[in-house]
């Protein structure tokens, strides 16, 4: 029942909540979503099952996602639209239905067939690591797409329906996108002319570098996972095996070590890196090594010479039979990546799983941090473990069914028993150490698992909450753009739950001494304040971690605007970056309101006009004949 | 629906109340204060029973607690009209007092009528401000709305329709109710508030499925009928 003026507003104009898919930019043009120009979109819904219009004329479509990606091109609107120009003008604004596994469409994702294929090391750009991509993931779409929720997904069907039951005659229901980009307002539609005006924004986040001990100039076995992952819908990108299920063996891995003899003080120094941005050409890993290269004001206590071997963990959660690989990038590997396998080997025998070396018929390592580490020079190389050989195994590779039921959670726990324990003997400088004493907690993987992977308990989980407030209730794991001036000592309104998250568990598992409690800063040496956002207080601990800033080598902040640097004439992988950067925009909002036939309205102005003229002429006459009368007696 | 029908459905509210102030009220500087007054007064006497109302909120999902609301409503406002015309007597004869005095004339019958078609703008003014304009508001935006109880017309068509309704039924039963007084016709005194009552509950036809397209006719042919009455009373006098 309405009970007051708001309340009919509400009624009038239903708000929907969804995920919309934005506008981005890069060096050659744009990709993604928005609004083609400076004004709302509006246009009838009609709920699709087959690709045919019911009428004439645009329409905002609603449908299921099967039929907005999959595998066929034909029956698929992302390709239809990106191939049919006339198919395309009618599509004025898409609604995609909420999906959940049940009607997941099979066997693809949006990704291309070689993800980053210019960063690759080797020569065969067209090798198909994800043979099952579709590519429709950064191409550029003239209207407004938004992924609904389940409440909004039923809400909409069920207003689609009246519109059918009408036989699309007015007064029908419209939807209305506000998708407006401030790029497209200015007209900048690179990344260049964008970054000049100040209509965007850089892709970027913070990776998260740490260490058991104080870092010197030792001999440094680096490892490394990556935290992000890209979707259509920029607030749905789950990311679960890829690369999330590296990124929670790492986190394992590192608490079984903290419990294991003399990691404080082992041989080999081992830091740990998480890096962010990677999947928008490799931005964590590549600022890293530039600030290792160049200092720049963040000392790490060693540089790129000290780095002796690297292992990287990739994608890890759907390994057959506890079967993992070993990719190198050289094929005549190296006496420190040979011990490096040897490690990984006899850490897979001590946990019943397998290691194999990759296949030598792939072209070299896949798509991968390891990269940019490969690129930057000939004596940075590694081993990555991965769950595949010749091509993913992850079949929703960047879509939006890469979530926890992607995932066998024995998987991720053999993953981090392998390298948990190949670190203690590299570490330790002692192939015959017992690896009885790195033992992986199988529960806080799944912890873990739930807390960043699933809506419930989500971020409210007591592991997260422990350590931060989080800021929404469920992880995104999507890298955003760089917020503020990119600083090694963000403050924590610049970062979002996860990069938070994982700081405070690395801080709090590599923690040397503890030393009190703390609400922001600790005043000693080397300390840090862990859980300071958390339930209780924080504490004071000494631990080596940090947070390094991940974005584009190309881009320098200053005062207050985004510099686009020339290419440097070493550096491969600056010429061709694409510098994403993300457009600003007003508001996103989506909503569904009844309307009129145009005709209407001015047949009501006119009904108003004539009513107050008719009223003018009756008083008139009235007056005159009453007048006459009057006197007349 | 967009700013053109949002003016079409003030203006179809209240296109006749603008033709009226500005044809026949703001040339005199006495005819304004007293709508004035009168709306304030008349806004007042809502206010009041929305105040005692209020206490028995919420109302419960019923479609008859409507009775007993619009009942109490007529009850109050037919009372206050009488005491409309007992002031109305009070101050004419203050100011033919005052007109003796400085030697001009008294009221003549139609400054009487034209204050008593102020009176009852006032009313009509009055019950458009307090049931139709805020209302409106939303009609300005790009969407409209339609009752489950009402798929044939937009839901500001009913508002704007009845509230012309009862501006034109108001401004004239002032009129018709004081001709009752003065010539001491209890007839036209009789019809006011009953003309009043059967209007009111010509709205409640509205809540049966579909009713609209029967009772907001109705309520214009209420209006009709008072006009017609009006009309008729005052010719009469012309014999």
């Amino acid at each position: 029942a309405l009970e007051s003026v708001p309340d009919l507003e509400r009624a009038m104009y239903r708000v929907i909540q969804g995920s919309p898919c934005v506008r981005l930019l890069s060096m050659q043009g744009e990709s993604g979503c928005a609004n083609p120009g400076r004004d709302k979109i509006v246009a009838p819904l009609q709920r699709l099952t087959k690709l045919e219009f019911k009428t004439k004329g645009a329409v905002a479509v609603l449908l299921p996602y099967s039929l907005f990606h999959s595998r066929n091109k034909f029956l698929s609107v992302c390709s239809r639209t990106l191939h049919d120009p006339s198919f395309a003008a009618q599509v004025a604004g898409a609604l995609v239905e909420f999906a959940d596994n049940a009607n997941r469409s099979v066997n693809s994702n949006p990704d291309s067939k070689f993800p980053l294929a210019e960063f690759a090391p080797y020569s065969n750009k067209t090798y198909q690591w994800n043979p099952l991509g579709t590519d429709v993931l950064q191409k550029r779409y003239n209207f407004p797409v938004y992924l609904l929720s389940p409440e909004s997904t039923r809400g909409l069907r069920e207003i689609a329906a009246e519109n059918e039951a009408r036989n699309a005659k007015y007064p029908l229901q419209v939807a209305e996108f506000d998708v407006v980009m401030q790029t497209t307002k200015s007209g900048t539609h690179t990344s260049e002319s964008c970054l000049k005006e100040g209509s965007c924004l850089p892709l970027g986040g913070y990776s998260i570098l740490s260490s058991f001990s104080s870092i010197t100039s030792k001999p440094t076995l680096l490892v490394l996972a990556a935290m992000d992952s890209i979707s259509f819908f920029r607030d749905f990108t789950p990311g679960a095996d890829s690369p999330l299920s590296g990124l929670i063996s790492l986190l394992a891995a590192v608490d079984a070590l903290s419990k294991a003899d003399g990691i404080h003080n082992a041989t080999k120094q081992v830091v740990f890196l998480v890096c962010n941005g990677e999947a928008w050409g490799y931005l964590g890993s590549r600022r890293f090594l530039f600030e290792l290269e160049y200092g720049g004001g963040s000392a790490f206590g060693f540089n790129m010479s000290h780095i002796d071997q690297i292992l990287e963990i990739g994608s890890v959660g759907q390994a057959v039979e506890k079967t993992f690989y070993g990719h190198v990038q050289d094929k005549h590997a190296s006496a420190s990546t040979k011990e490096i396998v040897a490690s990984l080997k006899r850490s897979a025998e001590s946990v019943n799983a397998q290691i194999t070396t990759a296949s030598s018929e792939n072209p070299g390592i896949p798509p991968s941090s390891m990269m940019s580490f490969v690129q930057k020079s000939d004596s940075l190389t590694g081993v990555l473990l991965e769950e595949f050989d010749t091509s993913f195994k992850n079949k929703f590779y960047h879509s939006l069914f890469d979530n926890a039921d992607n995932l066998n959670p024995e998987s991720i726990v053999a993953a981090s028993s392998i390298v948990a324990r190949a670190i203690y003997q590299l570490a330790m400088g002692d192939s015959s150490a017992k690896l009885d004493s790195v033992a992986v907690n199988s529960s806080l993987v799944k912890d873990l698992i739930s807390c960043l992977l699933t809506p419930d308990p989500g971020m409210n989980c007591p592991l997260v909450t422990g350590f931060i407030t989080p800021a929404q209730p469920v992880s995104n794991h999507y890298v955003g753009v760089v917020t503020g001036a990119p600083s090694p000592t963000p403050s924590d309104d610049l970062l979002d739950d996860t990069t938070r998250f994982i700081w405070n568990f690395l801080a709090d598992r590599t923690r040397r001494l503890d030393a009190g409690e703390c609400s922001k800063d600790c005043k000693g040496q080397d300390q840090v304040c862990v859980g300071a956002t958390g339930q209780g207080r924080g504490s004071c601990v000494v631990s080596t971690t940090r947070y390094v800033p991940a974005y584009s080598t190309r881009l320098r902040y200053k005062s207050g605007n985004w510099e686009l640097l020339p290419v440097g004439s070493g550096d491969f992988m600056d010429s061709i970056d694409p510098v994403w950067t993300e457009s600003f925009w007003k508001s996103l909002t989506l909503r569904v309101y009844q309307q009129e036939r145009p005709s209407l309205n001015g047949m009501l102005l006119l009904a108003g006009c004539s009513v107050t003229v008719a009223s003018a002429v009756s008083i008139l006459a009235t007056r005159a004949l009453f007048r006459k009368r009057l006197k007349s007696a | 629906m967009t700013v053109a029908s949002g003016v079409g459905y003030t203006l179809i509210a209240l296109g006749p109340g603008f033709s009226l102030f500005f044809l026949s009220i703001v040339s005199k500087p006495l005819l304004i204060l007293t709508l004035l007054a009168s709306t304030l007064v008349w806004l007042a006497s809502l206010v009041a029973l929305a105040i005692v109302w209020r206490g028995f909120l919420p109302l419960g999902s019923s479609d008859w607690i409507c009775l007993p609301l619009l009942a109490s409503s007529v009850a109050l406002q037919e009372f206050l009209r009488v005491h409309f015309w007992r002031t109305f007597k009070k101050v004419e004869s203050s100011l033919n007092g005052v007109a003796v005095r400085i030697s001009k004339p008294p009221l003549r019958p139609s400054e009487k009528i034209e204050i008593a078609i102020a009176l009852g703008f006032g009313h009509g003014l009055a019950h458009s401000i307090m049931f139709c304009l805020s209302l409106l508001t939303p009609a300005f935006g790009p969407g409209t709305f339609y009752l489950r109880s009402c798929p044939q017309m937009p839901f500001f068509l009913v508002i704007s329709l009845i509230s012309l309704g009862f501006l034109l039924i108001h401004t004239f039963s002032m009129v018709i109710f004081f001709k009752g007084y003065e010539d001491h016709n209890s007839g036209l005194r009789f019809f006011v508030p009953a003309m009043h009552a059967v209007a009111s509950s010509l709205t409640l036809v509205n809540l049966v499925q579909n009713g609209c397209v029967i009772g907001t006719p109705l309520v214009m042919l209420c209006a009709a009928l008072t006009l017609f009455v009006c009309g008729k009373s005052l010719w009469q006098k012309g014999d």
